[in-house]
């Protein structure tokens, strides 16, 4: 983590820089569905981590959301949300000191655990503890190594005390499930107790219920939930590796909403219009782009690179194997981020230029139709995770189009856990068909992604897998995560866009756009980039009556 | 009999060893592993996934490794499960129920038709049913699985739509048995099928071999009915070489199950292989390895000692 | 006069679906070798305004897939890729199985036993299980395939060959040649080997067989060979999703499979029935 000030922390929290509101809990929306029923949700991987603590997928997350709580929640426009917390600490209620080393936080009363059991501040405190505990595996203590201790005054309030002002403390309890101190305590080894995987115990609107290894899960509502008993009986997590099959599943009624992954883009135009079938389209943060590993002899060069971008054929990609759905991008941020730069000049689909280009810089056509220059060809591969139909596809026209420039661009996909092992990480590829999704939360920082500093493959740590180095983007990267004014921030990170776009550190693609299919009637799915699953708030779903 | 049955056991140790040993090099030498999946998740950190990787032991030398794992198999300890923490054992024992129905559908499907088919074609040999019973049984074993059952999807459950595409059940509805069956139709049919073919040509054979001996003759001459004569004296003694069949074919039907699970989303072992080879999680591979194994050669052993004690003409010294 | 030799061959044309799968085999052959020439379109080529043309539309005899490639011009390449798989793969079989099974079965002794129990060993493997396993994690390509798909499979040919050479090692010629001081190799060459040869021969049918379905499944699966590079496995490898708009792209290639492999597999029961007069059928 970044270090900053106590005084800039202090700043931006006097600044509103995250947004805390004093909402009314999570409530229900207008909209009443009627009660009972059940929502099977198809998931293309097996939820089996229910210790939210305990390192865990994404898809396990869908379930944590039903049976736990934390604090606070980021809900879908970007404000906090209180859960098991009255409010959101802020300076202005006094639940945040001045220096910004105490955060007070005041809990809810009356909340049960799933076992009848009263939840209080103990539970908070045990939830730090288990995290910190050196015995535990948890799978981050970011936010939570921060923390020099804990203290409970009363079963309703629980203070934090910080090492250092840390501003992304907020965000980072709005992940903080919390796990029952009375069930866990006593436990031999927290790694293995039977929690984990066969009776976890949260405060959350739905407990456990029962689990077909291999074929899904049931979740029961939990009547007694502080947020009012939520209007559906029972969700079903139905597990389905193939995503037609799911899709299918989806179609024939038999699954209400599909999670994660969503609807692939080759579905779209027939799930337009399936009847009994309502689809939300939402941008997730994340960008699709060609990464060049800038140690590899061919891409130190700017012509290259350049050269490569006009002889793909962009709008094929997203129209044709895209079918249209997500939207071309030229930056690292999506449109709806705050920092967006607009005015990024246009991607132009231009082969001849491309030659020109390439003509121009010594890479001369040789007998077999591939440029060389130096005794280097200009042949490479390019690797993306096997079994992706969608971006085999991309892959197959990419090589197309470059070969009509006289580029030979090689095929070597390989299984996730091969591709984004060292492959990835320690820069072993020429390069990548990814998506990435370079800041979390809100903020536009991606420092650790394309810093010099942080090349792994040199240093042993850091994100910047392309070995991109450039001193201009690296000054602009740490005056943006130095400055906390948001106005001159923006300005910052604006001209970062720029630079990244006119030297072409990567070929940006598209940003996503999920297609979330769900079953007409049923109300308040409401899709939330801001969260890993769209289950955030599972305990408002239910039936049109 | 005795030191046979000892010297066999402790030869199927050796193969069991040989076995773990190459399976473990195979899975740890490879690229890639089971932190991968982490690399890319929004919420950990560079430092999260190094404590992880020690955590896990994986930083540890191989061979560190491979012991650790050798006690903990000999103390009946099969290890934790990578990706969830749970015993390789709650793990396995959860699939095998889904994958057993599957199997045992299947063989009752193959047993059946195939004894059935492979008495008449040995009946009426050289007629036309025994011809196009030979044909079909050679075409039946040379389709691929994976596309019989997407082409019975297709025709029954698309087309047609009498039968569900996949699953075990319908999801959140009550337990009904006859909406198990519908769901086992397609699937045990598929797998069936393909040794249908086997069981058949196998019965055939056996039956032939068994009607041209004399006793079968004598039988007729004493005037003594075609159906007895058949179910009678020559099905026993038929049955013989079929029991050896049984013994390969039971351990064999997890290979086929594993792509007819994968075909018709059917939670067994075959699917928990395929998904924790995806997953890099090597003590559960690791345990239905051995697991498959075992049964192999347990299969065999008992296969023979049968054998041995069925026919008296074979003993061994 | 007829010799052994013309006797196995009129064995051989009276099994007429061996006589059949011989010309098929051919049509299959002739396909894969001059599938460049034969295929009206470059199987790679990309043409998304003829996505999913159906058949005889268009110039695609077959129809094209989701990308607008030919159907029948992928069809006959990847045959050909399938094909060569399922041929190097049984060379790979036969050699190791062969070798293996010959040191076994002439020399004995300690030999055949650590041999015997590596054979064992490998069987144990279940062999869908070891073949994913090791796909899975070996770089997937032609060469790669080719190695793991023979070395799951050759213990077969290993009995059979050991169990054959085995009983000739007692034979009066083979005594005698001993007796007259030959050296084991010129021995195995020159009497053990050719009384060798056809059962190692419908082996080898069986195993091509057995590689090409293999490799299918492999490949379907995801973890065999990799687009675009086609095999009929790998064509099949989205076949789910074809239903719904083009079935003829994933109907094709599991026929074409299912016709090769059977061809290969009535050629192996021919080649048994020609070359064992045992294994015809006994006339009452």
């Amino acid at each position: 983590m970044t270090r900053i000030s106590r005084r800039e922390v202090l700043q931006i929290l006097a600044g509103g820089g995250a947004a805390a509101v004093l909402a009314p809990g999570l409530a229900h929306a207008a909209d009443t569905p009627k009660r009972g029923g059940q929502v099977v949700v198809g998931l293309s991987q097996e939820p089996t981590v229910f210790n939210p603590l305990r390192p865990h997928i994404e898809v396990d997350r869908g379930v944590h959301f039903g049976i736990f709580d934390s604090l606070w929640r980021t809900d879908d426009k970007g404000q906090f949300l209180p859960n098991l917390a009255v409010e959101i600490p802020s300076v202005k209620n006094g639940g945040i000191s001045k220096n910004g080393l105490e955060y007070t936080v005041r809990l809810r009363k009356g909340v049960t655990w799933h076992d009848g059991k009263p939840f209080t501040a103990r539970d908070v405190k045990f939830t730090w503890d288990l995290v910190m505990n050196p015995k535990f595996g948890a799978y981050t203590k970011v936010g939570y190594d921060v923390i020099a201790a804990v203290e409970t005054p009363d079963d309703a309030t629980v203070r934090f005390k910080l090492k250092e002002p840390f501003a992304p403390f907020l965000t980072a309890w709005g992940d903080a499930w919390i796990v029952p101190a009375h069930v866990l305590e006593g436990v031999a080894d927290p790694n293995t107790a039977e929690f984990n995987t066969r009776s976890p115990i949260g405060t959350g609107p739905f407990k456990f219920a029962s689990r077909v290894a291999g074929d899904h899960l049931v979740l029961a509502a939990n009547p007694a939930y502080h947020g009012g008993a939520p209007p559906l009986e029972r969700v079903i997590f139905k597990y389905i590796p193939d995503l037609t099959v799911l899709y299918t599943q989806f179609k024939t009624g038999a699954v209400d909403v599909t999670g994660m992954q969503g609807i692939s883009a080759e579905f779209y135009g027939e799930a337009k219009s399936l009847p009994g079938v309502a689809l939300h389209l939402h941008h997730s943060p994340s960008v699709e782009y060609i990464y060049f590993n800038h140690g590899k002899p061919w891409f130190k060069e700017r012509a290259v690179r350049q050269a490569l971008y006009h002889a793909m054929d962009k709008r094929a990609i997203i129209e044709q194997v895209y079918y249209g759905v997500p939207k071309p991008i030229e930056g690292y941020l999506p449109s709806t981020s705050w920092a967006y730069n607009a005015d990024l000049p246009k991607h132009e689909y231009n082969a001849e230029k491309a030659r020109q280009i390439l003509d121009e810089a010594g890479w001369k056509l040789g007998a077999d139709g591939i440029r060389a220059k130096g005794g280097v060809r200009l042949s490479f591969t390019n690797s993306t995770t096997a079994g992706n139909k969608l971006r085999e596809q991309t892959q197959a026209l990419l090589q197309q189009n470059w070969r009509a420039v006289g580029v030979d661009m090689q095929i070597n996909n390989m299984p996730a856990a091969v591709i984004w092992g060292e492959f990835y990480v320690k820069s072993k590829f020429d390069t990548l068909l990814v998506g990435i999704q370079a800041s979390v939360g809100d903020d536009p920082d991606c420092l650790n992604r394309i810093h010099s500093k942080y090349i792994a493959a040199e240093t042993g740590s850091g994100r910047n897998v392309s070995q991109y180095k450039n001193p201009q983007v690296d000054k602009l990267l740490e005056d943006g995560v130095r400055e906390v004014d948001r106005g001159k921030r923006r300005t910052i990170y604006v001209k970062l866009q720029e630079t990244l776009r006119s030297d072409l550190a990567y070929l940006p693609i598209f940003s996503y756009v999920r297609i979330e299919g769900v079953k007409q009637g049923m109300l308040n799915y409401k899709p939330n980039s801001n969260v890993l699953h769209n289950t955030w708030n599972m305990h408002e779903w239910g039936w049109r009556a | 009999m005795r030191t046979y049955l000892a010297r066999r056991v402790v030869q199927s140790l050796v193969v069991l060893f040989l076995v773990s040993l190459g399976g473990f090099s195979v899975l740890h030498l490879a690229p890639g592993g089971p932190i991968a999946i982490y690399t890319m998740s929004p919420t950990m950190s560079a430092e999260d996934v190094e404590r992880l990787t020690r955590l896990l032991g994986l930083d540890q030398p191989l061979h560190v490794q491979y012991t650790k794992w050798v006690r903990g198999m000999v103390t009946a300890d099969w290890g934790r499960s990578y990706r969830d923490g749970r015993t390789v054992g709650e793990v396995i024992a959860d699939r095998i129920p889904a994958t057993l129905v599957l199997m045992l559908s299947a063989f009752v499907v193959a047993i059946v038709l195939g004894l059935a088919t492979g008495i008449v074609s040995a009946v009426r040999q050289y007629s036309v049913f025994d011809h196009a019973m030979t044909l079909g049984a050679m075409v039946a074993l040379s389709i691929p699985t994976f596309w019989l059952g997407l082409m019975g999807i297709y025709v029954f459950a698309e087309l047609l739509r009498v039968l569900p595409p996949g699953n075990i059940g319908t999801i959140g509805a009550p337990f009904s048995l006859a909406d198990r069956l519908r769901h086992l139709a397609l699937p045990a049919a598929t797998l069936g099928l393909v040794m249908v073919a086997t069981w058949s040509r196998y019965t055939r054979a056996s039956m032939l071999e068994v009607i041209g001996e004399d006793y079968i003759r004598t039988a007729r001459a004493k005037g003594v009915a075609g159906p007895v004569v058949i179910l009678k004296h020559a099905l026993k003694n038929a049955l013989l070489p079929l029991v050896t069949l049984a013994g390969l074919q039971l351990p064999l039907i997890f290979s086929g199950a594993l792509v007819t699970e994968t075909v018709f989303t059917w939670p067994g072992m075959g699917r928990l292989f395929v998904d924790s080879i995806g997953y890099r999680d090597y003590p559960v591979l690791m345990g239905l390895l051995i697991l498959t194994s075992v049964l192999v050669v347990v299969g065999n052993l008992v296969t023979d000692l049968l054998y041995a004690a069925i026919d008296p003409r074979i003993r061994h010294a | 006069m007829s010799t052994p030799a013309t006797l196995a061959l009129e064995r051989f044309v009276r099994h007429r679906p061996a006589v059949v799968s011989v010309a098929l085999i051919v049509l299959l052959g002739l396909g894969a070798i001059f599938a460049g020439r034969l295929s009206p379109r470059d199987p790679v080529y990309i043409d998304l305004t003829h996505k999913f043309a159906r058949p005889l539309t268009g110039g695609h005899v077959l129809g094209a897939d989701e990308l607008g490639r030919d159907v029948l011009s992928r069809l006959l390449h990847a045959g050909r890729v399938s094909l060569a798989v399922g041929l190097a793969a049984m060379a790979v079989t036969v050699v190791v199985g062969a070798a293996v099974g010959s040191v076994a079965g002439y020399w004995g002794g300690l030999a055949d036993t650590v041999l015997l129990r590596l054979t064992d060993a490998m069987l144990s493997f279940p062999p869908i299980f070891m073949l994913l396993a090791l796909a899975a994690f070996v770089r997937p390509s032609l060469a790669s395939m080719t190695v793991i798909i023979g070395v799951t499979s050759w213990m077969d040919v290993t009995r059979l060959v050991r169990s054959q050479i085995l009983t000739l090692r007692e034979r009066d010629f083979v005594q005698g040649a001993r007796a007259l001081g030959a050296r084991p190799a010129r021995i195995l060459a020159r009497h053990l080997f050719p009384n060798t040869v056809g059962i190692v021969a419908v082996a080898a049918t069986l195993a091509v067989a057995r590689a090409i379905l293999l490799e299918s499944y492999i490949s379907y699966l995801g973890y065999g060979i990799q687009p675009p590079l086609a095999s009929w496995g790998n064509m099949l490898n989205n076949a789910q999703s074809y239903f719904a708009t083009a079935p003829w792209v994933a109907i094709c290639p599991g026929l074409m499979i299912t016709v090769a492999v059977a061809s290969f597999n009535f050629l192996g029961d021919g080649l048994r029935d020609a070359l064992d007069p045992r294994h015809v059928r006994a006339r009452t």
